[in-house]
């Protein structure tokens, strides 16, 4: 589903991803994890199309993100860290952008929207302007446009920043679903128990080089994760 | 040290496009913000100080010989008070209330007051930057002909109160349109129509102030005794301008006693009106069945409905939509009479100078459309929404050129028709009329968008900054200018020699190619230039 071979990100003096290699296959739950500034986002948005790289490739379902961009971003939905979404839109207004955008036909996005928006509870609010929604209602509505073209990889970065219990759980019933259809999810979170518990396959990047990766069982062993993560940092944790 | 932080940030979010290439992501050289300082001194200077200097020196002669220098300042401090509230009033409901960064300033220690001065700055600037360019031509032409300690000092602080009562006058406006949207709905549009109203009485006093001026001049010493008979303090205002001590105490005592009242009236008021979100009800509808668009369509929607919900970006650039038809309605009643005019004052050897001059208002009104110029730095921090979409660079550009394209040909074509009774000529001069006026507004849709790549300005805190400050806008508003002016007056230097029809014919196929090539260049390299922003 996902390929990303040998990929080199470079500002200016410094090598924000450097030579990092990951698979995903269909049906997994891959876990990104690392330090502020290891290079997660530059990763996740190298994937998106959105950051141009310096080397290496990405392919998305066997085609190339640079040389076949849109093929690319057709497959994909992408969550930013912090949803800056349209505030002079009306929620109803955004998902009818992206599903435009999409080409997802009248009925599929009714549906789709009814039961998502239902789920998050954000139905009563899809008429409001988003600048009068909460950061949580916000990341609610970025996960129902990401989910209304049924994209086969869903790309999230911090997913579960602001949400409340309830959609966080809910959020995690949706990735595994999605998985189960033949999908594929890769995320980013520092909530380690969360990885731990959701993640088919987690990597570990540590300074813009992949430190580790694989099955959760292949990383963590019989240690928690959090203890893996932590020694692989440097900084391990007295037991 | 706090207000010292605050007004920095303040000012380097004005001036950030002067000392910061966003395109590049690095910092201009000294050369190159120089250049821009410049070119911008160069343009509110040489060309609306100039007018003003021309207007000070055909006033403050007589009145200084009459002994009425005192009435020159009165004017010319009214003049200059009129331009700073037009020019500043429109930026101020935002740049106080509807900051970004609102939120996360108020969050810090850091007292409300220091927050609101502030921003308070940065409506002092934009209302000085207006009053300016009035009030200091109208005290060095008053020091040419009265030089003197007292002119001088009279001279400076008459520039300096002006632009404190500037922008007191334009915070008390702010502050009633924030008032006011609190309580709307649709506030973009109401915004717009009580700012229409405003604009509408702005051209009202402005056609009706020559002849003001004129009468005044005239019968100074009448109006004179008049003003001083009957408001007194009218008369001490110009006095203060001229220096003498006693009315300038009184009126600096009477601008500090305002601006503290102004003060005290806002910060009462700041967090409540910055942190409001609306009336904040919800509204359960049932869920339409939303008609499924193509991607261009839906790309053209999401322009159209950023235009129309923002009243600044409506104001600041699609004036020429409202004003366009309203000239031609104005035209189907006076037109006549105009042509008239203009074909006495231009006629005879100069044949077609009346249609050119027609032409050239048309395109001139249409280039206060300039909507593309600010459109890709309003993406803004949504940015990513575009480039993680599968849409291509150009489809999101060609969006934003067809938003402008609508709202300008539509407008500008129902000005041309309503133009076409007066408008004399042959039928192939009023098909090329109508040609070169669709072309011009192409060109200059394709000028902007253009703009708006060269200069995006991404990271702003008040979506005022790129729709009002921003070099692209700057340049579009000026350069749309400059294109209808050289339009018209190339006819009026050589173009008339070979007559009017193949004028436009000529400027036709000149407008067209580059028109081509700056369509060219958006498709290519710009598409890919908004594809790395």
């Amino acid at each position: 589903m996902l390929q990303i071979n040998h990929l080199t990100k470079v500002y200016g003096e410094k090598r924000a991803v450097d030579d990092l290699t990951l698979h995903i296959a269909p049906g997994e739950i891959y876990g990104f994890i690392g330090h502020n500034g290891a290079g997660k986002t530059t990763t996740l948005k190298s994937v998106a199309g959105i950051l141009d790289f310096d080397s290496g490739e990405i392919l998305i379902g066997g085609k190339s993100v640079k040389d076949e961009p849109l093929a690319c971003k057709k497959q994909i939905a992408y969550i930013p860290d912090n949803p800056d979404l349209y505030e002079f839109m009306t929620g109803i207004g955004y998902l009818n952008f992206i599903a435009d955008i999409f080409g997802v036909s009248a009925a599929d996005r009714k549906s789709r929207i009814e039961r998502y928006a239902d789920l998050f509870e954000l139905t009563k609010d899809l008429n409001q302007s988003i600048a009068a929604y909460s950061h949580g209602m916000k990341q609610k509505l970025a996960i129902i446009s990401a989910w209304i073209h049924e994209p086969k990889l869903i790309i999230m970065d911090e997913p579960f920043v602001g949400l409340d219990p309830k959609a966080s759980h809910l959020l995690k019933g949706m990735m595994r679903e999605v998985c189960t259809g033949g999908g594929a999810i890769f995320f980013s979170t520092h909530v380690l128990e969360v990885a731990e518990k959701l993640c088919d396959k987690v990597a570990i990047i540590k300074a813009g080089s992949l430190i580790r990766s694989g099955t959760m069982d292949e990383v963590k062993g019989d240690d928690s994760l959090e203890e893996v993560f932590l020694e692989l940092e440097g900084e391990g944790v007295e037991k | 040290m706090m207000l010292k932080l605050l007004i920095k940030k303040q000012l380097a979010e004005i001036f950030r496009s002067y000392f910061y290439d966003a395109k590049k992501n690095t910092r201009r050289s000294k050369t190159s913000t120089l250049l821009y300082f410049l070119l911008y001194i160069l343009l509110m200077v040489g060309i609306l100080g100039g007018m003003f200097t021309f207007l000070a020196l055909l006033l403050c002669e007589p009145l200084s010989e009459a002994g009425m220098g005192w009435l020159y300042y009165l004017l010319t401090g009214m003049i200059a008070i009129f331009l700073g509230v037009f020019g500043s009033v429109f930026s101020t409901y935002s740049g106080l209330y509807l900051a970004k960064d609102n939120d996360l300033l108020l969050s810090l220690p850091i007292p409300v007051g220091a927050i609101i001065l502030s921003r308070l700055a940065g409506v002092y600037l934009m209302g000085l930057l207006y009053s300016a360019v009035v009030s200091i031509p109208s005290a060095v032409v008053y020091l040419i002909f009265n030089f003197s300690f007292k002119a001088i000092v009279g001279g400076l602080m008459n520039v300096l109160l002006i632009s404190v009562f500037v922008a007191i006058l334009s915070c008390l406006l702010g502050w009633v349109v924030a008032k006011i949207s609190q309580k709307l709905k649709n506030k973009s549009y109401i915004t717009v129509l009580i700012s229409l109203a405003f604009i509408a009485g702005y051209y009202l006093i402005y056609f009706k102030a020559q002849s003001w001026i004129q009468e005044l001049v005239a019968n100074a010493a009448l109006y004179g005794e008049e003003i001083k008979g009957k408001a007194y303090f009218l008369y001490l205002l110009g006095r203060a301008g001229e220096g003498d001590i006693l009315p300038l105490l009184l009126v600096i005592l009477l601008i500090l006693a305002l601006t503290g009242l102004t003060y005290l009236m806002l910060s009462k008021s700041f967090i409540k009106l910055a942190t409001s979100t609306g009336n904040g009800t919800r509204r359960v509808k049932a869920m339409r069945s939303a008609e499924q668009l193509s991607v261009g369509q839906s790309l053209l929607k999401n322009e159209l409905t950023r235009f129309t919900s923002n009243a600044n970006y409506m104001l600041n650039c699609g004036l020429g939509a409202i004003m366009l038809p309203a000239a031609g309605i104005a035209m189907l009643i006076k037109g006549e009479e105009l042509a008239a005019i203009f074909e006495s004052m231009f006629g005879g050897e100069r044949a077609g100078c009346t249609q050119i001059i027609m032409i050239a208002a048309v395109c001139l009104m249409a280039s206060m459309n300039d909507m593309a110029a600010p459109s890709v730095s309003l993406e803004g921090k949504s940015l990513w929404i575009k480039q993680s979409l599968p849409v291509t660079g150009w489809q999101v550009l060609e969006a934003k050129l067809k938003m402008q394209l609508l709202l300008t040909i539509i407008p500008a074509m129902i000005c041309m028709l309503c133009i076409m009774p007066c408008f004399g000529g042959n039928l192939a001069e009023k098909l090329l009329a109508l040609i070169v006026v669709i072309l011009y507004v192409v060109f200059m849709s394709c000028v902007d968008l253009f703009l708006g790549i060269r200069f995006p300005s991404l990271h702003w805190t008040n979506e005022i900054m790129p729709i009002k400050q921003s070099m692209s806008v700057f340049i579009a508003l000026f350069g749309g200018l400059g294109v209808a002016m050289l339009i018209g007056g190339l006819y009026f230097a050589f173009g008339w020699r070979i007559g009017l029809t193949a004028y436009l014919a000529a400027a036709a196929v000149i407008i067209a190619a580059l028109s081509a090539l700056l369509l060219g260049w958006l498709k290519n390299s710009g598409a890919k230039a908004f594809e790395k922003l």
